[in-house]
């Protein structure tokens, strides 16, 4: 299941990367989307300045028609020289204004003025037409026209913003400076008005720290003009803002300002450009602002999107029927098997991960529930009988503890009765006595008892798997091994193999390796044997042999050998090695002689 | 035998010794003119203070380039060794035309300015940089508001309703000052010798200051080159660098 896991994490991160790009990629769009707002907010600027430009040159042009008027020229110059009467005069011009100009409103125009060489004014027409005489020569903008600039200025007077442009009157011969003239026009709502409609934004004009005119909500951009006081530096410099945000309730909207020329950009006289930030780009706005049309096959990568879904699925599935559903049903059909008698075990290292732990689990069960205490004494017993008879002495399997040799009470059959006379063993597997073997004591012998031995704890590969077992008869020589024309040959290991798993224990080839009972060091001669026998058995029968030493093994059976003397009561015990079960195992026969 | 002499024989002698002494006594204390020229930056060199879009000339009649704002320039010598402030005065300023006359008052501490109101509008004067001396209030036309400065410096009295109204009042602590001319000449006659400050007053604020020595100067005339306001910044930011 090691891909499917490593799969299931590559998708859970895929998915975090994709549900990171879906949140985090209307952002860029959104800072794009107001950089663009704020691009388009300075074009606007600019376009508006432009606009500025031209409508201070037009009026300097249509101020400049008028200073040429022979009128107007005759009447100023009559005016400065003091020669004739001023309220003349004063009608005189008002009337050639009126002339040139009837509809001062169509025009835009708030105001005309014209004033002598000393800056007198001596008629006006629009607002306070009726006044005239006071000076007004200290403006820039008039002083400029009596020295003989055509020019233009923006005021902010009594709170209102006017654009004036000026342009001196000369004389009828053109060789002297008479007077001048100035136009006026409101830069109001008017204003406000006309660039919203040819720039399409938002506009607020700002006078001395107030909003005078705005094309949005009144009271929308009242902090408006302390956002720009934070910028004049900037605007000094600059002669115009950066794109600045401005939040107006919940609404956030982008702001270029710019000031007016003239003196009026003394009197932080400004106007803006108010443009709307883009909408939101949370995952809410996103899903707001979604529409079917987004969802077409035209507009949206259907199909590699089903591609990618479904070759997820596909590899997700063939990696868990790889890792889970094909070994399940392997094992489910070895367990079918197991169930049915047609296999001894499960072959668990034909299974990996966690199937194969599965699969082991099982066998360890198997094998605790067929080799279990009782039963074990069972077969002992059944071994010692079939190997024995009912009252003979016995030998019994060594229990697969890890106690080695331990001897678990519950298993240890009642030693025999002393009237016990050992069956025959059988001929196929009475090994034939070897020549060099001492001659069985057998008149002395007594029949080997009964008894329970603990296993080896060394039983290689397997996990207990490699359990001394089932009975074994004496290797002593029996009554009946003393013929030998009733032993064949001794017979292959696998013939043991076969011999042990058809039927309990009885004897195997090992049998004929009759080590006589001696002194010390034919029993360590015997262990020997023992140990090279019973390394040989578990490499027929292909188990593990790494950590088996001799002389651990040796040191276990002498301990085996003590403790079951020291509670048989019995003078030796004889070991031996066969196989059951597919695994070699090891009997131990109590010796009373 | 003694010989008496006339004891106004001893008086040619007695003139003698005074005149040299006064003679040395005065070329110890030698006075300089202090002549020369500042030169202001092109943008400066405008009548006005403040531009719209667009100037152009008449095409007919020649322009008049005198006057205006740039008339406002005076060099002052501050630091001169046994300078001493002019005396206290009382200096009236008429706001009317939509202008202010005069607009430039170079006086000694103490002095009072007058500011009459003789037009038909109103104005709205203050001291913006230094709203301790002047706050902003309305003066109504036929109105004077008079203030008293007491300590050398410089004031600039704003009109925030005609902005290009801009009176210009130093208090200095000594005489040796000049307006210039239309061509940026000045000339400062009796300056003693040795070091001085001299410093430019342009267009409501101080725009050149260098250290001079009078006893060097014998005939030499000075220039003084104004730094336009992009070049002022310029080097305000090289400097900032460096730093």
């Amino acid at each position: 299941m090691f891909l499917s896991k490593i799969w299931f994490i590559l998708i859970a991160l895929a998915s975090a990367v994709a549900i990171s790009f879906a949140l985090i990629a209307p952002r860029p769009f959104e800072r794009r989307l107001g950089a663009l707002e704020g691009q388009r907010l300075d074009r606007a600027q600019y376009a508006a300045e432009q606009m500025f430009k031209v409508d201070a040159h037009k009026w300097i042009d249509h101020v400049g028609k008028l200073g040429r008027d022979a009128i107007i020229a005759e009447s100023l110059d009559a005016a400065s020289r003091g020669s004739g009467e001023d309220r003349v005069i004063h009608r005189t011009i008002q009337d050639r204004f009126r002339t040139l100009i009837p509809d001062l409103t169509s025009g835009g125009i708030d105001s005309i003025v014209a004033v002598d060489t000393k800056g007198r004014v001596i008629a006006r027409v629009g607002d306070n037409e009726k006044e005239y005489g006071d000076f007004i020569g200290g403006a820039e903008i008039i002083a400029d026209a009596l020295r003989g600039y055509l020019s233009d200025d923006v005021w902010g007077v009594n709170g209102r913003l006017q654009r004036l442009a000026a342009a001196p009157v000369l004389s009828k011969n053109r060789d002297r400076i008479v007077g001048g003239v100035y136009v006026s026009a409101e830069t109001g709502p008017a204003l406000v008005e006309r660039l919203k409609k040819n720039l399409d934004v938002d506009i607020a004009l700002l006078l001395r720290g107030k909003v005078i005119a705005s094309s949005r909500a009144p009271g929308q951009l009242d902090a408006l003009p302390e956002l720009i006081a934070h910028h004049t530096k900037e605007i000094e410099a600059a002669k115009r803002t950066q794109p600045i945000s401005m939040m107006v309730g919940k609404e956030e909207l982008i702001v270029v300002a710019a000031p007016f020329p003239g003196q009026a950009g003394e009197q932080q006289a400004y106007y803006a450009l108010v443009g709307q930030h883009p909408a939101d780009s949370g995952f809410t706005a996103l899903v707001q602002n979604a529409t079917s049309d987004d969802l077409k096959w035209g507009q949206f990568h259907w199909l590699p999107l089903l591609g990618g879904v479904l070759g997820m699925i596909f590899i997700g599935l063939f990696l868990q029927r790889l890792e889970i559903d094909a070994p399940l049903a392997r094992l489910r059909r070895e367990l079918q098997k197991l169930s049915s008698g047609d296999a001894q075990k499960i072959q668990d290292n034909r299974y990996g991960g966690k199937v194969g732990g599965l699969a082991r689990d099982i066998n360890a069960a198997i094998e605790r529930f067929t080799h279990a205490p009782t039963q074990r004494s069972d077969i002992a017993g059944k071994d010692l009988n079939a190997i024995l008879g009912p009252s003979g002495g016995s030998t019994f399997d060594l229990p697969a503890a890890d106690s080695a040799f331990a001897p678990p009470p519950p298993a240890f059959a009642p030693p025999p009765s002393p009237s016990f006379s050992p069956p025959p063993p059988s001929q196929s597997f009475a090994p034939p006595p070897l020549p060099s073997f001492a001659p069985p004591p057998a008149p002395s012998f007594s029949a080997p008892q009964p008894f329970n031995a603990a296993a080896l704890g060394f039983g290689g590969g397997g996990g207990g798997g490699s359990s001394m077992a089932a009975a074994e008869p004496s290797n002593l020589p029996l009554p009946g091994a003393t013929k030998p024309t009733a032993w064949g040959p001794p017979p292959s290991p696998s013939e043991y193999e076969d011999d042990t798993r058809q039927s309990p224990p009885q004897s195997d080839g090992d049998a004929t390796r009759v080590v006589p009972y001696d002194p010390d060091e034919e029993e360590e001669a015997h262990f020997r044997h023992i140990f090279d026998d019973f390394i040989a058995k578990k490499r027929d029968c292909g188990e593990s042999t790494v950590g088996l030493t001799r002389d651990k093994f040796l040191q276990k059976l002498r301990d085996n050998k003590a403790s079951l003397v020291a509670k048989h009561n019995c003078r030796t015990v004889r070991f031996s090695v066969y196989v059951k079960d597919g695994k070699a195992a090891l009997k131990a026969t109590p010796v009373r002689e | 035998m003694m010989t008496l002499r006339n004891p106004l024989s001893r008086a040619p002698r007695l003139i003698i010794v005074t005149v040299v002494t006064c003679l040395s006594l005065i070329s110890s204390a030698q006075a300089t003119t202090v002549r020369g020229t500042v030169k202001m930056p092109d943008a400066s060199r405008s009548t006005r203070l403040y531009h719209g879009y667009w100037r152009l000339d008449n095409g007919n009649v020649p322009v008049q380039t005198s006057g205006g704002a740039k008339a406002e320039t005076i060099v002052v010598l501050e630091n001169v060794k046994g300078s001493k402030a002019p005396s206290a005065r009382t200096v009236t300023i008429e706001l009317g035309s939509l202008d202010a006359r005069p607009r430039l008052v170079v006086t000694g501490p103490g002095s009072v300015i007058e500011l009459k109101n003789t037009g038909k509008v109103r104005h709205e004067l203050s001291t913006p940089d230094k709203p301790a001396i002047m706050q902003l209030e309305t003066l109504l036309p036929g109105a004077t508001r008079r203030q008293r400065f007491e300590s050398v410096g410089d004031y600039v009295i704003r009109d925030s309703e005609y902005p290009h109204i801009m009176i210009s009042v130093i208090i200095v602590g000594t005489t040796f000052f000049s307006a210039v001319d239309d061509k940026g000449a000045f000339s400062i006659a009796n300056v003693p010798d040795g070091t001085a400050t001299l410093k430019v007053w342009a267009r409501g604020k101080w725009v050149a200051e260098q250290q001079i020595d009078t006893s060097t100067l014998g005939k030499e005339e000075l220039t003084i080159k104004v730094a336009s306001q992009r070049e002022q910044l310029k080097a305000e930011q090289e400097a900032k660098a460096a730093e």
